[in-house]
Order: structure tokens, then sequence, then C-alpha cells
């Protein structure tokens, strides 16, 4: 810092470094939180973007074509780099970029989560540009295998590694990571399919440091569970649906030879009371259970020994199970210091338990009661007065609450942010009591077909920071709803508006001011025509998803608008749309940042002219949904070549129906 | 040793082939005439007996051709000859004091192992006549005495086995057993002290399989039995007593006996001999390695006695012979019993597990139980690379370039782009080593060893940049 402040020591005086210096410059910056207000500071002048670019830790790049420019400016200081929106990035690209800063690199985290194209070559030289590297998301790289993982091995210092979906990582690359990078402590190998106990057996042996592991969906059976157990730092064990693993495993974890905090055995088909009870057993600090859907029944021996967990338990996960008022009231003697329960679609579960259960946890913060269907509002009631922390209510498919119910939720529960009442029969005199919680994040109101605009126009007055809203199927909002979600939640990312039939090209114009908009969801709207489309796309520069399925006013200009502005478009569905050919070049010739496309029944779209469109897409397209007439009448070399820069198509077999 | 028996052992196949025209009584005068010179002259004198007894029967059935008999003959008789040779030798050796004892082991043991080669060589070809010797051995094992006589060496020990193993469910009466397990105690005994075993490295790798390691029965519950070596490695152990065709099984010699006549159809012919008259208990049989010094030799201090024949087979061939089956696909391993070679090939070259420290392992668990043991080990990574690796370095290349012209196609896409900014970065020297002209320069090797320099060479492209 001080180099650059010498640097501009010479600069005329009516520069702002005059009067401030860097240091305080960047003092200044810190305390800007705001990322759009982030955007206005390096606006400013030259010297603030110098500032910035010596402040800035973490960074993560929207498109490909930015990078090389945006490393060369924060190359010297960074911590994090995320990739994971640059699909097309290969290791050409990623070698190159690692240049630009080459020397200089203090990376300590790399995310290059979806970057399909990324080999064993980029990952290589990623190993040797950042001696310091110590977090690699590699997760949902389909094509990351041994070589890759070999490749990444030669990083001795990782210590967090995200192996996810993998899927052609075996035992060798396992062994490869494992002999390599003996510090890892956090390791994530959930759907790597082909690994093996053999391969378990091995990491256990060389990263003794493993302190979170999650072998999600591995065929794996009980001698990896013991390799596992002899893990004395192991703090978190996720073995989602490990239907190999049975009792008999989990009884090596009674050892209690490691300082277990948290696991999660959910979907492990052959897990029963029994085993769970020695894992409990063993591990009295145990903070965080999740056992649903493994077996149908809540032992009362199990929940006997829950008693042993009294003062660690905060989170209990109990999807799935037949769960009684006896046995929550169980609960709620036993775990007070719950934090989190999950009973989606449980049975059995009633008023009389829920207040059981809300009596006697009351720092519950979190809790799902997706499906249960009995609940009614002396449900609600007991836990707005029982629950004043909570932050999270899912309340999906219970259809005997009323307005009234969500009346003491708004009164007691101030500090909610998200909660979900899908599919329940609720009016706008409970969008009123919930316009309370003014921490509001996330409303879902899907199906909710009574909620109009007046409701809308309640929370908006209220929840300003609500970033996520769902009104699928809501028929009765209207344009004016629209507009006060539009001036009062204004920092909404994701917005569902999937056949709300009586929204206009108005309403999107209203919308158009959200400049944070994400994902916009617009399907089946028949009123919305380009101009609406326009707008959103004039107006919302950030947007990434957009569903315009079925919107049947919308064509070529619409297209042609989105493809001028909306630059980091990462998904897009057209499907049923009056597009043409033009538009559709146009969409895709434009927009490099899209991976999922989908194009079935473009009725207007020659086939010669779809597969002219698809080959003069320049990115990398990741998912392609097509009709499955078009299978035969696409080039079998485009296909092919779609299939080699590993694009999927899925072949939608679907008549066309114009209703929607 | 070896070179030296083998001759012998062709010997005896061929003279059993010609038996079929055996003469008796050539073959008896023959070796009577011989019989001062022998160092078993009394036991020739047995055999000589029994082929006088079974001379009736015989003659009446069969064929001889005088010649061949001769011919056989004359072979033996030179081979006797040369063991004589051999114990002169021997005799000259001793009055000079010079040989070291183990030496004079050794060489007791060449004499033994040929004598009683030549012996066997003789019943083979005189394999008619073997029901007939049996008897009469049985009839003189009756008077001790006799026994103790013939009893001079080890060899002649060995042979009394043999020869009860041949045909041990001959020997009907119990008692008769019983008796004789108790001289062959006596005369193992004896044996201890005449003969230190030569102490040799026990390779005896697949004992286990052999099936005897796991019992533990007292010495002296079982009785042992020592087959010699030629007769381990011969190919037939049981004979036609009309034609003196050679079988691996009795129970293949019962079927043949049906051609040579209504009366070995009979049930009582076909069934097992063994049967008839088992009322009795029949003693724990265990065999012993003619090996001196392994672990299978009932000299052994820690003696670990075989189960059954095919045990002492396998044991022998595997431990004490050359593996002569090579393995055709890997051209590597090596077997001295057919069926281990057969077991090998099902799983030879199907999956190939290696490591970095070039070690190979059949099975991905034993890799992987290496590699947790050594530090820095790692699995290398796939077998067709392993395979490239171990061509030529032209052909290793020319994949790899297959591979890179794969991965430039895939990533044109992003050639453009790079190309383009690379102006701004003034990197373009740098950014050669990642364009596709320059990549065949490199060699991007299959398994570690060849792996390691190609990133070392970009490390240091990253190194030269700093």
């Amino acid at each position: 810092m001080k180099r650059a402040h010498q640097q501009h020591r010479h600069q005329p005086f009516d520069s702002i470094l005059a009067a401030l210096s860097v240091d305080l410059l960047i003092q200044i910056l810190e305390r800007v939180d705001d990322p759009r207000d982030r955007k206005a500071w390096r606006l400013v002048c030259r010297d603030f973007l110098r500032a910035e670019a010596l402040h800035r830790r973490a960074l993560r790049v929207l498109r490909l074509e930015a990078l090389p420019g945006l490393l060369r400016r924060y190359a010297a200081c960074l911590d994090l780099l995320d990739l994971s929106a640059c699909p097309g990035l290969g290791d050409h690209a990623l070698a190159t970029a690692l240049f630009a800063g080459a020397g200089s690199w203090l990376l300590k985290s790399v995310s290059l989560s979806r970057a399909s194209g990324v080999g064993w070559r980029g990952l290589a030289a990623l190993a040797a540009a950042c001696p310091r590297l110590e977090s690699v998301d590699l997760s949902h790289c389909v094509g990351v295998g041994d070589r890759e993982a070999a490749a990444l091995a030669a990083a001795e210092g990782l210590r967090m590694l995200r192996l996810d979906k993998c899927l052609r990582v075996t035992d060798v690359g396992l062994a490869k990571l494992a002999v390599g990078c003996p510090a890892l402590e956090n390791l994530s190998i959930k759907w790597c399919l082909e690994i093996s106990d053999i391969g378990i057996e091995l990491l256990a042996k060389k990263c003794r440091d493993l302190r979170v592991l999650d072998i999600s969906y591995l065929k794996i059976t009980n001698s990896s569970v013991k390799s596992i157990s002899s893990l004395g730092k192991l703090e978190v064990l996720s073995m989602v649906g490990c239907s190999n693993i049975d009792d008999e495993g989990l009884q090596f974890l009674d050892n209690g030879s490691n300082s277990l905090r948290s696991i999660d055995v959910s979907r492990c088909d052959n897990v029963t009371a029994s085993g769970l009870t020695s894992v409990i057993e063993g591990h009295i600090c145990l903070q965080k259970l999740n056992v649903g859907d493994c077996f149908p029944e809540l032992a009362p021996l199990f929940l006997s020994k829950l008693n042993g967990l009294k003062d660690s338990l905060t989170v209990l996960i109990l999807d799935g199970f037949q769960v009684s008022a006896s046995s929550l009231k169980i609960i709620g003697v036993n775990c007070k210091n719950l934090s989190e329960i999950g009973l989606s679609k449980c049975k059995w579960v009633t008023d009389e338990g829920i207040s059981e259960l809300a009596a006697g946890c009351v720092n519950l913060m979190s809790i799902d009661l997706t499906c249960c269907r009995m609940l009614t509002d002396k449900a609600l009631m007991a836990i707005g007065e029982q629950n004043k922390k909570l932050v999270c209510l899912r309340l999906e498919s219970c259809s005997l609450i009323t307005d009234k119910g969500l009346e003491h939720i708004g009164t007691g529960c101030p500090n909610l942010e998200e909660i979900d009442l899908t599919d329940c029969p609720i009016t706008d005199t409970a969008m009123k009591y919930l316009s309370r919680c003014w921490e509001l994040m996330i409303l879902k109101l899907g199906l909710c077909d009574k909620i109009s605009s007046e409701g809308l126009v309640h929370i908006a007055s209220n929840c300003q920071n609500l970033r996520e809203l769902d009104l699928y199927r809501c028929i009765e909002v209207t344009d004016d709803g629209l507009a006060a979600i539009a001036t009062g939640c204004s920092k909404l990312q994701k917005l569902n508006l999937c056949y709300c039939i009586q929204i206009t090209d108005r309403g999107m114009k209203h919308l158009s001011c959200l400049e944070d908009l994400r994902d916009l969801e617009l399907r089946g709207l028949h009123h919305v025509t380009s101009l609406g489309v326009t707008s959103i796309a004039i107006g919302c520069r950030r947007l990434t998803e957009l569903d315009l399925k079925r919107c049947n006013l919308v064509d070529n200009v619409g297209l042609c608008a989105l493809a001028q502005y909306t630059g980091n478009l990462r998904q897009i569905n057209i499907s049923y749309c009056p597009v043409s050919s033009m538009g559709l070049c146009k969409l895709l010739g434009t927009l490099k940042c899209l991976q999922d496309v989908k194009l079935v029944h473009l009725t207007h779209v020659p086939v010669e002219h779809l597969e002219l469109a698809l080959r003069a897409y320049g990115g990398q397209l990741k998912k392609l949904k097509l009709f499955i007439g078009l299978r035969d009448l696409l080039s079998p070399w485009l296909i092919q070549m779609l299939h080699a820069r590993r694009c999927r198509i899925r072949w939608v077999d679907k008549p066309l129906v114009f209703s929607p | 040793m070896h070179p030296k028996q083998m001759p012998t052992f062709e010997a005896c196949s061929s003279m059993s082939s010609q038996s079929r025209n055996l003469n008796q009584n050539q073959r008896a005068t023959e070796f009577d005439a011989r019989e001062t010179e022998q160092s078993l002259p009394k036991f020739s004198s047995h055999l000589d007996n029994s082929f006088h007894q079974s001379n009736q029967a015989q003659r009446v059935a069969m064929n001889w051709d005088p010649r061949a008999v001769l011919n056989s003959l004359d072979i033996l008789g030179q081979k006797i000859h040369q063991i004589q040779d051999i114990v002169r030798s021997t005799l000259s050796d001793e009055r000079q004091l010079s040989i070291q004892p183990n030496e004079f082991a050794a060489q007791q043991q060449l004499i033994n192992t040929d004598l009683t080669c030549t012996i066997i060589e003789l019943i083979s070809t005189a394999g008619t006549l073997l029901p007939l010797i049996k008897n009469a051995l049985a009839s003189g094992i009756n008077s001790s005495g006799q026994i103790g006589g013939i009893a001079n060496s080890a060899s002649d020990l060995d042979l009394v086995d043999i020869l009860r193993q041949n045909d041990n469910n001959l020997l009907s009466e119990g008692t008769k057993d019983s008796e004789y397990e108790e001289l062959i105690k006596g005369l193992s005994d004896w044996d201890d002290e005449g003969m230190k075993p030569i102490s040799t490295e026990d390779n005896d790798v697949k004992d286990n399989e052999d099936g005897v390691s796991g019992e533990n029965l007292p010495l002296g519950s079982y009785e042992v039995l020592q087959l010699e070596k030629e007769e381990i490695l011969a190919p037939h152990t049981h004979f036609c007593a009309i034609c003196g065709k050679g079988f691996k099984r009795d129970a293949n010699l019962r079927m043949h006996m049906r051609g040579h006549g209504d009366e070995y159809k009979s049930p009582s012919a076909l069934a097992k001999p063994s049967k008839e008259g088992s009322s009795e208990p029949v003693p724990i049989k265990r065999y012993s390695c003619p090996f001196i010094g392994c672990k299978r030799n009932k000299e052994h201090k820690n003696f670990q006695p075989l189960k059954t024949i095919l045990c002492v087979k396998n044991h022998y061939k595997r431990s004490h012979c050359d593996k002569s089956y090579t393995c055709r696909r890997c051209n590597s391993k090596k077997f001295s019993v057919m069926a281990d070679l057969k077991t090998h090939e099902k799983h030879c070259g199907s999956n190939k597990w290696l490591c970095s420290c070039g070690t190979t392992f059949s099975r991905k668990d034993k890799l992987f139980g290496h590699i947790a043991l050594f530090q820095g080990h790692t699995p290398a990574l796939s077998m067709d690379e392993v395979k490239s690796q171990g061509m030529s370095v032209q052909g290793q290349s020319d994949e790899v370039m297959a591979k890179e012209e794969d991965i430039d196609y895939l990533i044109s896409g992003n050639v453009i782009e790079d190309t383009n900014f690379s102006g701004l970065n003034g990197t373009d020297n740098d950014l050669g080593y990642f364009s596709s002209m320059n990549f065949d320069s490199f060699t991007f090797g299959g398994i570690d060893g060849l792996q390691q320099p190609s990133f070392d060479t970009s490390e240091s492209l990253f190194s030269f940049h700093k």
C-alpha cells in the first residue's frame, strides 16, 4: 500500500489522493457493504478503483471474457477466486488467466464448480501457480476423473476439497489425493459412485486430520464406516443414501474415538433405531442428527437415548417418521437446546404434539412442518407464543391452517426470515399479519389462489429485505401488486410469476426497476409481450435465469432485447414461444454465458435454422432441451459436436398442445 | 542332482512301454547274475522269488519278446554299473578322509536315489508282476529278521514305502499293516542316526493349500509314507497287469481292465479294492517329501506331513522342481504345476494394478494395502497408460498427440478469445506453451514417473515468469 502511495505522489494536486491516502480510502471502503455501492465507488475515479483493487479479497467472475482483465487488476491480493459461473472455462483459459498473476498469487480458495471444461492440465497449472492453495471446489464437474485428481494432488497444502458428482473419480484418484494432500480437513466425495471401501480405507489411513467428510450416496459398506471410525478428529459425517450401510456399520462409530458433532444418515434404508442408539451412546456431544427417511417408526429406546444428548443436540431431522404427540413431548422434554427440527412429511403430527414441542424447545429457530396435514391454527398459536426466536417456518400443504394462525406467527416471531405457505388456504389478511416480520427474506405463496395484489401491498409496505418471492399460480395477483413489490422490496432476487395470468406488460415495466433480480419465471403469461420482456431486459441487467415458456406473445423483439442487454443470462426457456429463426440466432449468437437452453416446440423456426443457431453458439452449452422429433432431423454431426462439448441433450416427447 | 535324474526317468517310461513283451525268466536270470555286485542283493532275491511264484499265471496270458526285455535290462545294467562306480569312489574318498561330512551325506543321498530309481524302473518294467511282488513281499515282511537284514541303507526303507504306497490297499490284513508300520518306525529311527538332514531353504509356499498345516496330529498317531522323487514325477502310477498301460487313477485302470475279459467286469472287480475287509479302522496316513531338509521331510525337526499323494505331488513340483510352465500372456510368471498356470492365466493381464514405485499387483486391495504402508507411494493411473509406457516412446507420443488433438477440438471455441486477450497481457511467449502447436514437445506420460517431469516443466515456466 505504501508503494502504491508513493507511485501516486506525483499526481496532480487535484487528485483525491492529495487529500486522502490509499490507506484512508480503504478504511472508508471497508464501511461500504452493498455491492451496488461498491460498484458506484469503482466508477468514481482511477484512484478509487485502485483502492478497491487493493482491498478486494474475493472475486466471482461472471463472464469468461472479463477474466484476464479482472485478474490483471486484482491478482495481487485475492484470496478467493470463484469461477463457477464460467462454464466455458477450459484448461487453456485457466492457465492463461493464471499467467496474468503469475508469481504473485496468494490465492487460498478457488471454486471451479460446474466448470466442466477444466481438465487435468488446468488443475496442474493451478496447483503449480498457487502454492498457498487451501480450498478447491470441483463439485459437479462430471468430467473430472483420476487424472484431474492426480493433478490436484500436487497442491500439498490443500485442506478443503469438494468433489461432489465428479463421476469419474475412482479409488485411484482418491488415493492420489489422500497421499498428495495429507492435510485435508474437509472432503466431500458425494456422488463419486466409483469410489469403494478400499479407497475410503486408504483415505482414513492417510488423511488423519479429516474433520468434515461427506460420503453420501456412495456404494460403500460397513467396512468403510469402520475405517472412518478411526479418524480421531472427525466432526461432521454425512452419509445420505448409503443403503449398504446398516446398524452393524453404525456400531463401529460408537467407540467414541472421534469427536463427532454431526451425523447425517438420512435415506440409509438399512439403518434402524438400534444402530442410531449406538451412535448416540458413543457420542454424548452430538449436536446434529439427521435420520430422515431411514425407518418409519420412532422407537421408544431411541427417544429415551436422546436424553443423553439433552445439552448438546441442536438439530434433529426426523423427516418421514411417524411421530406421535407423546414422541414430540419426549423430544420437547429431553432436548431443551434444540434450534432446528425437521418433521417434513411426518405422519401423526398433531396440534397437541407441536404444542408440547414448542413448550419444551423454546429456542427453536427453524421448524419444518411440510405436509403435516393435520395441523391447525392451534399449532401455529403454540409456536407463535413459545418460539420467539423463530427464523424459518415451513408449512407447505398444511391445508387446515388459516389467517388466524398466521396472526400468531406475525406477532410472536418478529425475527422470521423464511416462511413457506405453498398450497395453504390463506388470504390477504395473512399477508397483513406477516408484514410485521420485517426481516422476511423468503416468502413462498405458490398455489395460494386467494392472495391478491392487496396482500402484496402489505408485504411490500414493510418487508424491504425480501429476496425471494414465489407467486406460482396466484391468479388474483395483478400489475398493481407487482408495482408495490417493485418499489417496496428492491432487493428482490428471485421472483416466480408463473401462470399469474392477469399480469401484463405494465407489471413487467414495474419489475424492471429491480436491479438485483436474478431469477425470473414468467411461464404461461399470455398478456406479456416482447415489450414487457424488453423492459425487463433493460432494467434487470443481472438476470441469469429466465423462463418464458408458453408466453404466447413474446417474439423476436423480446429475444433481441435479451440478447442485447442481459449478458449474464445463463438459463433460458423459450419453449412454445412464437419466436422465429432470426431471434433465436441473435440470442444464441450474442449471449456467451448460456448454459441451459430449452427450445421445445419452436414452431416458427425451421430445422435448418435451428441447426444453424446451435452451430453459431460460441459458449459452453451444458443442457439443451429439444423436441424428440428433431433427433433425426438435426445433423448427426451437430449432435456429436454438442456431446463432445459436454452438452447433454434432453429429448422431450410431448405433443404440441396450445393450451397452458 | 536334477540333470542326472532326468535321463533315468525317461528310460523308465520307455521301458514301461516295452514291458508288454516282458520275458520273465530272462529277466530273473539277468538279475541273479548281478546279485553279488548289488547293494541290494537280498531284495533282488525277493523279487526273484516272487517272479518264480507268478510264472505259471503270467506265462499263459502273455506273449514275451525276449529281445526288447534284453535291451531294457542292458540299460538297467549300465545304470547299476554307474552306481557301483559312485559307491566305490565314495569308499576311496572315505579312506582319504578328505571329504566333508555334508558332501558325504549328499553323495549318499545321490546313491540312494539312483538305486531306488533303478528299482522303480525294474518294477515298472515288470509292471505285470506288481501284485505278485506285493504278495511275496508281504509274506516276507512277516519274518522281521529278514526285513532287518535288508535295511542296509536308507533307500531300502524308501523302497518299502513305495511298494506299500503303490498298492497299499492290497495289504488286506490289518495285523500285517500295523506290524509293518512298527518296522518302518524302527527303520526311520535307525535312519536318523545315519543321516543329517541337509538344511535347505524351505520355499514351500503353497503348503497351506496342500491342506496340512491346519491339523495338529500328534507325532506317531499317523503313519508316514514317503514316495520317491521319480514316482512323484511319474505321469502314471497305476499299470495294467496285462498290457502294461499306465493310468493316473486306479479307477481308470479298473475301467480299462474291463476290456481284458469278462472276469474284470464283475461288480467286485470294479469296486474299490479298499472297501473289502475294511472293517478295521484304517490308520491315518500322512506323506513325507523325499527332499532332505524340506520341512515336509520326515527328518525335519518341525516335520509337517502332507495329507495326500496329490499334496505330495504338488508340493514337490512347486518346491523342488524347475518351473517349466511359463504364462503365455505375461511371459514372466512361471509355474511347475500345470493347474497353477491355469489359475494364473485366468487372471493374468485382466487387472494390473501398478504403484508409482513400479510394483504391480493383481488386486486393487493389495495395491492399496501397499500404498497405505509406504509413505509417498501412489497408484498409477490406469492400465492403458501403463501399457503405453511399456511401448516405444514413439507410440506413446502418438497417443498423446491424438489426445491433444481431441482437446484442441473441444476448446477450439476458446482459442480465439484467449489469443485475443493474450495481446493485452503481453505474454505471447508464455501462451505458446499452451497453444496447440507446442503440445507435442511435451510428453504427457501415462504414469507418474513420466507425468511428473511434464508438470515440472510447467512449474519452471511459472517460476520463470516470477
